[in-house]
């Protein structure tokens, strides 16, 4: 085993330093700089446009006589409060009534100027209000600016005078409640599983060089393919290590700096935090681990690039499905479905380390581990087996993919 | 020296036999390669040379059939004693020269900095030297098959297997790895080579086994390769008159004279017919046939062979 491994790090140091020592690395591992900057991009691109809708465009208007009018801006100013940015009204107008306020208000709709989505008119006690097919909300919101005016003239109390002097008075964190630490699980599952699409799918064409430059030949003489293939994988993943540490350190810092609490707000997993960390990078090593090999065997197969593109339709559907299974699991812990994807190899990483979020036990992780090293083992083998029988030929085909199964069993 | 078929030898294989699907490259080939020796395996293109050469490797599992390399019967489990040019070369077109030889011996298990130091001695002594740090891409294609060749010998392995080691090689490059494989030899590694050209083999092998259409035809020493033909006489008679009726049958006429095969217990006897007819002899002259001609000769019989079996 000491030797299998010993050669397999021999292959591994050649395809860590072929891919890191390149270029092109530096755009893999800025990658997500660039995501992120896309997405903040757009992000900002839409809010600004979003802003600017609602100031240029979009209006909410009353048409009231001068004291109304006020009372009804009070009363705007007070309600809107409530409301986050981007879920308040578009901004309230007043405009003084003409003759025909009905066809005052049809103007309104009209007008060039801004998108006017709601018209307030009439008595106080009795408004009409018109508005756009789409913005019903926008009348009621007018409806409750009229009845806020009604009952403070009711009441004799003036808006813009307040009656209660409220004390706000933020608690403490508190112990984490089952929601959070199943959100806790979920996160995790997300983030190995996005990690592990980035990395491991990648392992599908990591033979792809080797059978086109035919040094295939050579590692084949030279080593058992066990130890290429387990080198293969483990350079692979020491870049996906690299990736993840240099990335994990910028987060780290980011965390540090921030005001306390302020990032891990309600990141609140059972097993408790260190441990949890501990645990998530160990499930993404079997994740990567085990998914590269099953990618690797697959990828293996390919006589062609053409064949290694078609091959990634069927992968990422695997990949979905296993992302599905454990993102259930996270939803229903200690369900069957969440027992199913636990001890299933392929999803049992991703759920397993939602089981942490929300189970304070450690035994299971210990056996988990163990059972998905057993089928990273597995896998590699039958990898090898198909490789040998299909790429280098010393078998006859199908038939001989049973018997080594049946091989296997025996 | 070793005996030439001991299953002791570094090489020993016994009724080797390979299928792929329903074609079946190798029949049942025996080979045993005794210690220090250059031995070649010959044969036609599709002979089974490469399959048997990878078997003997443990790249591939023979379906029937012993092997035993080094004293191993796992291959695998000696791999670090031999090296191995495969017949489709294959490097990293990235790599640098001496890191490409380093790479192959840390595969066979030398320490990696050692391999290249190895390297940049091994490439100085063959006339690489300015290539050290070039680029495999870089380098003719000739260049990059001696580094693979450096590569594959860096390990100073007990067992070297050439699959083809000339093919695509000019001749300046073929005759390093000629005087290459002699040091090799001298060093006291084993080294059997395959190839189709005869006349590496004729300079270079102290045994040698010629297999075509899956099976070995013969196994022996160049000579004895030499020996299952008859030697050859050119004769130019003194006289102008027909001598064809004297001369042993599918004698061949030639510009000035005649061509015939010596009849078995020698010349001598017709010699002194041709004298005794009057027609003497202006010239004479005894050719040996070469490896090309045996070669020529084994694998002309194995399709006929071939040709009969499937009547």
């Amino acid at each position: 085993m000491i030797r299998i491994l010993k050669q397999a790090m021999v292959v591994a140091r050649r395809d860590f330093m072929a891919v890191v020592a390149t270029p092109t690395f530096l755009l893999f591992l800025f990658a997500p700089l660039l995501m992120l900057g896309l997405g903040l991009l757009s992000g900002t691109g839409a809010a600004y446009v979003a802003t600017t809708s609602n100031d240029i465009a979009a209006r909410i208007v009353a048409i009231a006589p001068p004291p109304l009018g006020a009372e009804l801006s009070q009363a705007d100013a007070a309600v809107r409060q409530i409301f986050r940015d981007y879920e308040a009204p578009p901004p309230f107008l007043v405009v003084t009534p003409e003759a025909d306020v009905a066809a005052q208000a049809e103007a309104l709709f009209k007008n060039d100027k801004y998108e006017v989505t709601a018209v307030m008119s009439g008595k106080l006690d009795s408004p009409q209000i018109a508005h756009r097919q789409v913005s019903d909300r926008h009348a009621r919101y007018l409806a409750t600016l009229a009845e806020e005016v009604s009952r403070a003239r009711a009441s004799g109390i003036a808006l813009d005078k307040k009656q209660v002097k409220p004390q706000f008075v933020k608690r403490k964190a508190d112990a984490p409640r089952a929601g959070t630490k199943q959100a806790s699980g979920f996160g995790a599952v997300i983030v190995i599983f996005m990690l592990t699409l980035m990395l491991a799918s990648q392992a599908v064409g990591m033979l792809a060089e080797e059978k086109s430059n035919k040094v295939i030949e050579i590692l084949a003489a030279a080593l058992p393919l066990e130890a290429v293939f387990l080198g293969k994988l483990i350079g692979m993943f020491g870049v996906a290590v690299l990736f993840v540490a240099f990335w994990a350190t910028l987060a780290g810092l980011v965390v540090a700096l921030a005001p306390a609490g302020m990032m891990l707000n309600g990141f609140a997993p059972a097993i408790g935090l260190p441990m949890f960390m501990i645990l998530c990078g160990a499930y993404f090593s079997m994740a990567f681990m085990l998914l590269g090999a099953v990618f690797l065997g697959f990828g293996a197969q390919a006589a062609t690039m053409r064949e290694i593109q078609m091959m990634s339709l069927p992968i990422t559907i695997f990949q979905m499905a296993m992302l599905g299974l454990s993102s259930a699991a996270a939803g229903t812990p200690g369900s069957t479905i969440a027992l199913v994807a636990e001890i299933f190899p392929f999803s049992s990483p991703f759920a397993m380390a939602a089981r942490a979020a929300t189970d304070s036990a450690i035994w299971p992780h210990v056996l988990a581990l163990a059972w998905q090293a057993l089928w990273v083992a597995i896998t590699i083998w039958v990898s090898v087996r198909l490789f040998r029988i299909g790429v280098l030929k010393s078998g006859g085909g199908f038939r001989n993919v049973l018997s080594v199964m049946r091989g296997a069993k025996a | 020296m070793s005996n030439p078929v001991s299953s002791e030898n570094p090489v020993w294989a016994q009724g080797l036999e390979k299928s792929f699907g329903s074609f079946q490259a190798v029949k049942g080939v025996s080979l045993s390669v005794p210690q220090g020796m250059i031995y070649g395996v010959l044969g036609p293109n599709g002979a089974g040379k490469t399959t048997t050469l990878r078997m003997l490797l443990g790249i591939i599992d023979p379906d029937k059939g012993e092997r035993r390399l080094l004293g191993d019967p796992q291959p695998r489990n000696v791999a670090h004693r031999v090296g191995y040019l495969p017949e489709e070369r294959g490097l990293y077109p990235n790599m640098k020269a001496r890191e490409a030889i380093a790479f192959m011996g840390a595969l066979r298990g030398l320490d990696w900095n050692e391999g290249r130091k190895r390297g940049a001695e091994m490439m100085e002594a063959t006339a690489l030297a300015d290539a050290v740090d070039r680029k495999i891409k870089q380098m003719s294609k000739g260049m990059a098959q001696l580094v693979q060749l450096l590569g594959s010998i860096v390990h100073r392995p007990e067992f070297i297997v050439l699959d083809e080691p000339f093919s695509g090689l000019d001749p300046v490059n073929q005759e390093s790895l000629e005087k290459l494989i002699v040091a090799e030899r001298d060093r006291g590694a084993t080294i059997l080579f395959s190839t189709h050209v005869m006349s590496h083999a004729e300079r270079l092998c102290d045994r040698l086994a010629i297999i075509a259409g899956g099976l070995r035809r013969f196994e022996g020493t160049v000579e004895e390769a030499r020996g299952t033909l008859p030697m050859r006489a050119h004769y130019v008679p003194c006289s102008d008159g027909d001598v064809s009726a004297l001369l042993p049958s599918g004698a061949e006429r030639t510009a000035r004279g005649w061509r015939f095969t010596v009849p078995d217990g020698g010349a001598e006897k017709l010699l002194l017919s041709l004298i005794k007819g009057g027609h003497g002899i202006e010239g004479l002259s005894m050719e040996r046939p070469g490896l090309h001609d045996a070669f020529v000769r084994i694998v002309g019989e194995s399709r006929a062979d071939g040709q009969e079996a499937a009547l």
